[in-house]
């Protein structure tokens, strides 16, 4: 039987630690995947994941379900990141291998595609993963949000405390930061529209 | 929302982008990009920018964390406050010494207004009325030997009802003092073994995933070999 979040919750209030352990298996790769891209280093997305389930844990019986539940682990989640770069106190540093492995590589590479292919899309990555940190962290954080998770522009606001009409500018100052450095590196070419 | 649509109005653009907005406002930015090649231009770039941007992928990381307990707080052993810790021995002696000091010093005294009731380990003193030196020396040594056999009776021991009290008293807090490190040591131990066997846990954890990550590069590595040949194999055969 699926429980929803909100059941989880109440059942973790009420004592049931494995009812916050599906919990954590539910959310615990999105959230180390939002930590992992606002911070760049997989070491400290790792704690910053494990952190958050912790606090959310501790601060359970607080929670009164006045936003959702991703929400509040989300919020967790960029209040630690935000913690983690003021104390590393540079802009953070991306573990991007220097050369391809081929191992790695092989490991991700899907039935159909090619080394070719593969190898493209890593260099593909590791551009956008160089290209973002240019960006600022309020703008990287709101692409993030959006991109990656999927939330309206509105949520991104209230996670961010700022008005609605930031939340866009943002992200449209971050994409035009993104799509010139990607430009400039090959991995996009203007194109023309055909306006027939 | 506006039903027109001004170039340059970048927040409506990303709206539109996003497929955020209302559907009025978006017939009216999707009548403007229609005719104007930069604005088309603008929102084409912006979601090829996208489509680039979800290449970007988190490295795949061991994760799997649960809540295992709320109790245990910290796997460090804390020391322990000042009036917790055991009292040495030599401490207990001398605790007991000046215990025994001040209970002989207010019986002399009672026994100095009494008169004749005074006991007969005191009347050596009786001269001056107070405690020398080696008086508390032989005192301390009788202790001693008396606590070195601790299962005589107490009648055994030649000494007045006074005495006899004052050593049941320092006998009790002794006995006290024993049980208090007694506890204190079980304490200690259970609190180690809890400690141990957390950190024997954590330690048999590691170890797992660690070979599981080695068995999933072993397999890779099988993985990378077969893939190569494959490739190598294609390659050749478009050269013939």
């Amino acid at each position: 039987m699926t429980f929803t979040d909100d059941e989880l919750v109440a059942r973790s209030v009420g004592g049931d630690a494995e009812s916050f352990n599906q919990l954590i298996l539910r959310w615990e790769r999105p959230i180390y995947a939002l930590a992992y891209r606002v911070i760049g280093r997989e070491e400290d997305a790792r704690d910053v994941c494990q952190e958050t389930f912790l606090r959310a844990f501790r601060a359970l019986p607080g929670f009164k379900g006045q936003a959702k539940f991703s929400s509040w682990l989300y919020r967790i989640a960029l209040n630690l990141c935000r913690d983690w770069i003021r104390r590393q106190r540079r802009a953070p540093v991306m573990q991007m291998p220097e050369g391809v492995e081929a191992g790695e590589l092989i490991a991700e590479a899907g039935p159909i595609e090619s080394i070719e292919d593969l190898v493209s899309r890593r260099q593909l990555s590791e551009v956008v993963a160089e290209a973002m940190k240019l960006l600022p962290e309020e703008q990287r954080t709101a692409i993030i949000l959006k991109e990656y998770h999927g939330m309206t522009f509105q949520e991104i606001a209230d996670m961010q405390g700022c008005p609605l009409s930031t939340v866009k500018t943002r992200l449209y100052q971050g994409l035009t930061v993104l799509r010139r450095h990607l430009e400039k590196n090959g991995q996009l070419t203007p194109q023309l529209v055909n306006r027939s | 929302m506006n039903e027109t649509f001004i170039c340059g109005d970048y927040e409506a653009l990303v709206s539109y982008l996003y497929d955020e907005c209302a559907p009025n406002e978006r017939r009216a930015i999707s009548g403007h990009v229609a005719i104007c090649s930069d604005c088309a231009e603008e929102l084409v770039a912006l979601g090829a920018t996208r489509e680039q941007l979800a290449m970007w992928t988190p490295p795949d990381a061991q994760l799997g964390f649960r809540i295992v307990s709320d109790a245990p707080r910290s796997n460090v052993l804390r020391p322990l406050r000042w009036w917790r810790q055991p009292m040495p021995a030599w401490a207990q002696a001398a605790a007991a010494a000046v215990i025994f000091t001040t209970g002989v010093t207010l019986g002399v005294m009672r026994g100095a207004d009494r008169g004749p009731a005074r006991p007969a380990l005191l009347q050596t003193n009786a001269s001056n009325s107070s405690v020398t030196k080696s008086d508390l020396v032989a005192l301390e040594q009788r202790l001693r030997s008396e606590m070195s056999q601790p299962h005589l009776a107490p009648t055994s021991v030649a000494a007045t009802p006074a005495d006899a009290r004052i050593f049941q008293q320092v006998r009790t807090m002794i006995d006290e003092s024993e049980q208090r490190q007694r506890r204190e040591l079980a304490l200690r131990t259970t609190e180690m073994v809890r400690d141990f066997d957390a950190q024997r846990n954590d330690d048999l954890m590691r170890i797992e995933r660690t070979l599981g990550q080695m068995d999933g590069t072993t397999g890779v590595e099988v993985a990378q070999q077969r893939q190569m040949l494959n490739y190598l194999m294609r390659v050749s055969q478009r050269g013939q």
